[in-house]
């Protein structure tokens, strides 16, 4: 996003909005007795908070014409935009969410996702690199139907096409499936890895409603220190084939 | 998008936290769905009208129910606050069998009484293992049980301290402040009810 600098009337009203600190109220170079908002680019994941919630009267913030690599920080901030690889918008993963039509996670493995940058941080994409190289060099095959997965130079590797590295985002989904005999080694590299990035990331664990509290995944991640929250999602199953 | 897990809160304050959401499975069942979306919507709303919307279209409180209800391309959200409320919509929603996709997120125990009320039989569910990285960058936990109901990040925790300046400094009531939260969470699954009651203990504190 930007600020029309001739239009903004520096109130400041925007500033709270942004869900990652990037704007602020700064002197006017020209007049320093006025002050002027200024969107830091480097830190705005280009979310569209700060245009939508309305609240510039002088309608001085715009979208502005976004290219490659820069184009990847609005869709994977900007839940309106529909990720074209999946046809899913928000973060551009079905997910378990209509798992009893698709049959995307099957009994004998569990779906796993590791979602980079949430809650409320964001995260640069080398931050995601690190944690899915670390995945996939322990044999850790990431889902296709994901949008992140588009994003990688090498698939088998995790490796990010490398001008997409320093570009930052609200949060985007690493998600993969993970066998029985995997889950401890898989939980240890996240728990490693927890000291290496700078911003924060989120766990899932997807299985099936008997795993609760006495199923194996949950005991083992509990072994490893983590944490399972009483409250989660629940796939009610009224999902069916209906095109022809 | 797995935008309705990893809400933060206290048993109490999640007990009167529910999402639906509807999603279409590509390739699947994706053809025409919008006039599915826009009945299963409908029969949601029903029981409902705390929050509902759509993340490719707004959320109630940017445009009209009936507005969002014709834009459904790939589904919607909708909040409740009470098990009752949710029983009789996911009852309803299993005997009209439209068939599209239905994803309750709460209290794992609250959830599954709702569905063995329903008759529903979930086949799977999805679970939360906690926040981890730098740690030092999160909001703290007052400010993270807000952010944390728009899954997409969209409500910013600046916001969360701006509301309740304002509703201390008399320029904002309670209500219009867990309104104004709400409306960057553009797929409407953020629950102004429960941020209501959230900040109104915050401002007595």
């Amino acid at each position: 996003m930007r600020i029309e600098e001739g239009k903004c009337v520096g109130c400041g009203l925007c500033i709270s909005y942004c869900p990652v600190g990037a704007i602020q109220l700064n002197e006017d170079k020209k007049n320093n007795r006025k002050k002027k908002v200024n969107i830091d680019e480097d830190q705005c994941v280009e979310c569209g908070v700060c245009l939508r919630a309305q609240v510039c009267k002088s309608q001085a913030i715009y979208l502005p014409e976004l290219k490659w690599p820069r184009v990847a920080r609005r869709a994977f901030s900007d839940p309106m935009v529909e990720h074209k690889e999946t046809g899913v918008p928000g973060r551009g993963t079905e997910e378990m969410k209509t798992n009893e039509v698709t049959g995307r996670f099957k009994r004998g493995s569990w779906g796993m996702a590791v979602e980079v940058g949430r809650p409320g941080v964001g995260a640069r994409l080398w931050e995601l690199e690190l944690i899915a190289m670390a995945l996939a060099e322990k044999g850790v095959v990431f889902e296709p139907r994901n949008p992140v997965t588009f994003l990688f130079a090498d698939v088998k590797t995790g490796k990010l096409k490398p001008e997409l590295k320093n570009e930052k985002v609200l949060s985007a989904i690493i998600e993969f499936e993970v066998k029985p005999e995997q889950l401890r080694e898989v939980l240890k590299i996240l728990k490693d890895i927890s000291d290496q990035v700078e911003t924060v990331f989120s766990v899932d664990l997807i299985s099936f409603p008997e795993e609760e509290e006495k199923g194996p995944a949950l005991k083992i991640a509990r072994e490893m220190g983590f944490p399972v929250y009483p409250n989660g999602k629940v796939n009610l199953g009224l999902g069916r084939v209906l095109n022809k | 998008m797995t935008h309705t897990l990893h809400r933060t809160g206290d048993i109490e304050s999640l007990k009167e936290d529910f999402t639906m959401l509807t999603h279409v499975a590509r390739g699947y069942n994706d053809h025409g769905a919008g006039e599915r979306l826009k009945q299963m919507a409908e029969i949601a709303r029903k029981y409902t009208n705390l929050n509902y919307g759509d993340c490719k279209v707004g959320n109630q409180f940017m445009m009209s129910p009936e507005e969002i209800a014709n834009k459904h391309t790939v589904g919607w959200q909708v909040v409740f606050k009470d098990k009752e409320s949710l029983i009789a919509c996911m009852k309803e929603l299993k005997e009209k069998n439209i068939g599209i996709s239905v994803v309750v997120s709460g209290l794992f125990d609250e959830v599954f009484d709702c569905c063995k009320k329903a008759g529903i039989n979930p086949p799977l569910v999805e679970f939360a293992l906690g926040i981890h990285g730098n740690k030092n960058k999160i909001w703290p936990k007052e400010i993270l049980d807000f952010v944390t109901m728009c899954g997409h990040g969209l409500v910013s925790g600046h916001l969360v301290k701006k509301m309740i300046e304002d509703i201390t400094n008399k320029k904002i009531s309670i209500k219009e402040a867990a309104i104004e939260l709400a409306k960057p969470c553009l797929c409407g699954a953020f629950n102004p009810y429960r941020a209501a009651k959230l900040l109104e203990k915050l401002v007595t504190q």
